[in-house]
């Protein structure tokens, strides 16, 4: 094992150990705010667990190795964010708690149990966005519960209502913004009340200022929903604003490089993005991913001359 | 791609929630041709419908063997190699012709669909050339007997009325490819080229024809696969020579077994057409990732 | 500006018929004008043969489009959707595929037999042969567009529905299908121009309906009714496209661009 990695390690040992001096820090930030001030937040309870994870793909005898001996656990109620270059296997990860991909090694276990395949417990929003085109923005919102026959439309008027998006069930996908696209497949996934959702890089296909106001807008959803989220990006910005935690990840193969705790109060709004202590974590952050993306775009390089 | 099979959750292995022993690729692959040659086989051996006064898979082969050797076919003395240059002739003089034709006319009414070109050919054209679509190339055939005549060129009698069903059946495909072809050009990439510094004629050179080429190579191929079809309509009914005449008169004749070898050489003919079209295509566009079948 | 695009645009059907006139005048005195053509078209629109023709042709049409829809677009889906249903039927169906249907019609005329039946007061006379090649001219731009249509939907759309709590069957329902639809109904709408061209050929060959009545104006001589017949079948090719055209767009308002 990699200096590297049982550094990582030993940051998300003491993490876990510490879970609780953490709560109470976040409980005395909350005093002034009432409302929120019940929420339950992290547990200290472990709720995906994954362990010595590997990933080779062998399409057609060439070897890739897309992630290797990571080791990552994502507590209960939290919000972890996942930081990497382009290509260095951070999909892949998210795949593997997904229940899409087998890990070639290790194994990824949620609540205790194995991840065998996709579940509904495990609610994914995909980068570029899948709602059903061929489904009105009602009936996306609507499907998971029918898969069980089990739609609360009031749940789902009030998700709706929550996002902005009531007016709109009759609408198809293509006849929205790609903002209201991206609020609308979060309702459809929230409807379905998965105990983590899995957000491959959502906003990364909106312009900087819809994108500004869907994390603020996730992070809402999130204080109220006591949900845990794994969330994926390349934008550093991204990443400690909304995190509680920033998992830094290697060039491939995907190992992890770094864990960034955020201590910046909640909740937050974009005021955050001009303290001092944001800059200071935003700073440490593009210093950790520099080097990482600049070797990230050689491996491109050499595989398009290979290839 | 690669990752499909390996998906947990859609799984295509699993057949009905279970998980199937399954043999490899190639096995079940070989196993479905061999099915379909079995199936044949059977249908004759025990005369399904009236498949008993048709060949076996197994007399086709040999009748294929023989005459490939050279063996006179239909009645007639020529071989089959005579009447499979004459059909593949066919084809590729009809296809040229209704290319030379198509696309010239494709990028003129195409071009001029755009806003602020000159005149509009496309109002001019497009009309006519609509109300001409609908008729199938094979309605075509009696009136092309009509009008045109069989025409002797060096020494060779040319059916002139083959030639122009054929011609009929590949010209709508390339036509309406062309069309499509330079309509669809996001117009950004004129634009583009304007800015650049390029005239009118440079940019149709540059631009325009470039992007239309893979949508008109597409259309080639339709028309390629068109002309087999309407080429074998054509010599059932108007022809002396070719792979259509032969399979036909192979049925009046009741000779079965060169109605199988004719039905295979076509396929053959067509298959091997519409790779060669898709290969100088592949290298005619390297570029795009269009597949053009 | 409209009236001068419509003007352009009569002016064009004008030109075509002007110069079917010319040619009809100055060229080959087998080729009839189009007066001739309208005259015989008149007489001919009070004839029972003509219409009776007619129908015999559209339910041909029908029935084989039908079928090829019933086989093709389950079976084009399931091997778009099942690897292994894919290998097993797949290499077998293209072995025939690159045969055209036309080059059946002696197979067919010999090995499928006309079925006869009767409904009390009128019999019925069904050429399977001509319906078989119809069918098979529609079918395999049905089976193959199916086929594409399920191969052309992203991945992630399935791995959503699962991640949502979708079993395989309601995937195969909600994603499968209608996301494969646009391109079923492509097959459909290319598929019912083939089903016209291969039934007119069988007809003229075989017998029956006004691929027939083409044919035998041709061999009885009078030249008229060879265009009677084309521009009927132009007609009702046109139409039956342009019905599947709209029905299809109808059954899919999701698109960006329904019209298509």
């Amino acid at each position: 094992m990699s200096e590297q990695e049982s550094d990582a390690d030993a940051r998300i040992g003491s993490r876990l150990q510490e879970t609780d001096g953490h709560e109470e820090l976040r409980d005395g930030h909350r005093n002034g705010d009432g409302e929120h001030g019940e929420r339950a937040r992290a547990t200290g309870e472990t709720l995906v667990e994954i362990d010595d994870l590997t990933k080779i793909y062998d399409p057609d005898g060439a070897h890739v190795t897309a992630v290797e001996n990571l080791d990552l656990d994502i507590g209960d109620n939290e919000f972890v964010t996942v930081l990497g270059p382009s290509g260095c296997g951070k999909s892949t990860l998210m795949e593997c708690i997904a229940g899409y991909l087998e890990p070639t090694d290790g194994e990824v276990l949620v609540n205790g149990d194995p991840v065998t395949g996709p579940d509904p417990s495990r609610g994914v929003v995909f980068q570029s966005n899948r709602l059903f085109p061929w489904k009105t923005i009602g009936q996306n919102a609507r499907f998971g519960p029918q898969m069980r026959n089990a739609v609360d439309d009031d749940r789902i008027r009030e998700l709706l209502d929550e996002t902005g998006l009531s007016g709109f069930e009759d609408s198809y996908p293509h006849e929205l913004s790609g903002g209201m696209q991206q609020r609308a497949e979060l309702v459809r996934l929230l409807a379905n009340d998965p105990d983590i959702m899995l957000m491959d890089e959502p906003f990364s296909g909106l312009d900087a200022m819809t994108k500004e106001l869907m994390q603020e807008m996730l992070l809402d959803i999130w204080e109220e929903e006591d949900r845990t989220v794994l969330f994926i990006t390349h934008d550093v910005a991204e990443a400690i604003f909304l995190a509680d935690r920033v998992v830094v990840m290697t060039a491939r193969p995907g190992q992890i490089k770094d864990v960034i705790d955020v201590d910046i109060d909640r909740p937050r709004d974009s005021s955050v993005l001009t303290s001092e202590a944001f800059n200071e974590y935003q700073e440490r952050a593009s210093e950790l991913i520099h080097d990482e993306a600049e070797r990230a775009m050689e491996q491109k390089q050499q595989e398009t001359q290979e290839g | 791609m690669s990752t499909r099979e390996r998906v947990l959750g859609v799984d295509r292995r699993r057949l009905l929630g279970r998980e199937v022993p399954l043999p490899p690729r190639g096995v079940r692959r070989a196993t479905s041709v061999v099915g379909f040659f079995v199936f044949w086989w059977a249908a004759v051996e025990y005369s399904f419908l009236d498949f008993g006064l048709f060949v076996g898979p197994i007399e086709t082969l040999l009748a294929i063997y023989g005459y490939l050797l050279g063996d006179p076919v239909a009645g007639g003395d020529q071989s089959l190699y005579v009447h499979a240059v004459y059909s593949t002739y066919r084809v590729v003089a009809g296809v040229s012709i209704a290319a030379l034709l198509a696309i010239p006319l494709g990028l003129l009414i195409g071009t001029s669909t755009r806003a602020g070109a000159g005149i509009e050919w496309n109002n001019y054209l497009s009309p006519a050339v609509e109300s001409l679509r609908p008729i199938p190339p094979v309605a075509w055939v009696p009136a092309s007997i009509l009008l045109f005549p069989v025409v002797p060129v060096v020494g060779f009698p040319v059916n002139t009325a083959v030639l122009f069903v054929v011609f009929i059946g590949a010209f709508f495909p390339i036509l309406v490819n062309t069309i499509e072809g330079v309509r669809d050009l996001d117009d950004e990439f004129r634009r583009a080229a304007q800015s650049l510094g390029a005239g009118d004629r440079q940019i149709f050179r540059h631009v325009i024809f470039p992007a239309a080429l893979p949508s008109i190579l597409t259309g080639v191929s339709l028309g390629i696969g068109l002309g087999w079809i309407t080429v074998v309509a054509a010599e059932i009914v108007a022809g002396n020579y070719g792979l259509g005449y032969i399979t036909f008169q192979a049925y009046r004749l009741l000779q079965t077994d060169i109605i199988a070898v004719g039905m295979v050489v076509i396929g053959a003919l067509g298959y091997a057409s519409s790779a060669v079209v898709q290969r100088i295509a592949d290298r005619a566009t390297p570029w795009s990732d269009i597949e053009t079948t | 500006m409209e009236t001068a695009k419509w003007a352009k645009r009569s002016a064009s059907i004008l030109g075509l018929l002007a110069i079917w006139l010319a040619v009809g005048v100055f060229g080959p005195q087998t080729l009839p004008g189009p007066i001739a053509v309208a005259d015989a078209f008149a007489g001919y629109v009070q004839n029972p043969v003509y219409w009776n023709a007619i129908v015999l042709s559209t339910l041909r049409v029908l029935g084989a489009f039908t079928i090829a829809v019933l086989i093709g677009v389950p079976l084009g889906l399931l091997i778009g959707w099942n690897v292994v249903v894919g290998d097993f039927t797949y290499p077998a169906l293209e072995l025939v595929r690159p045969i055209p249907p036309i080059a059946w019609i002696p197979f067919t005329i010999l090995v499928l037999p006309s079925i006869a039946f009767s409904l009390g007061f009128v019999g019925f006379e069904i050429n399977t042969g001509i319906l078989f090649i119809t069918f098979l001219g529609a079918f395999f731009p049905i089976l193959l567009n199916s086929i594409a249509g399920v191969r052309g939907i992203d991945d992630e759309y399935s791995r959503a529905a699962h991640s949502l709590g979708a079993a395989d069957w309601q995937t195969f329902r909600h994603v499968i299908y209608p996301g494969a639809l646009p391109s079923v109904h492509t097959g459909m709408v290319v598929g019912m121009g083939l089903a016209w061209v291969n039934l007119v050929a069988a007809e003229m060959i075989s017998g029956g309906g006004l691929g027939f009545m083409t044919w035998s104006a041709y061999t009885g001589g009078s030249y008229p009714v060879i265009f009677v017949g084309m521009i009927t079948i132009g007609v009702l090719g046109y139409l039956s496209s342009t019905i599947v055209r709209y029905v299809g767009a109808s059954q899919l308002p999701w698109m960006e661009d329904a019209t298509a």
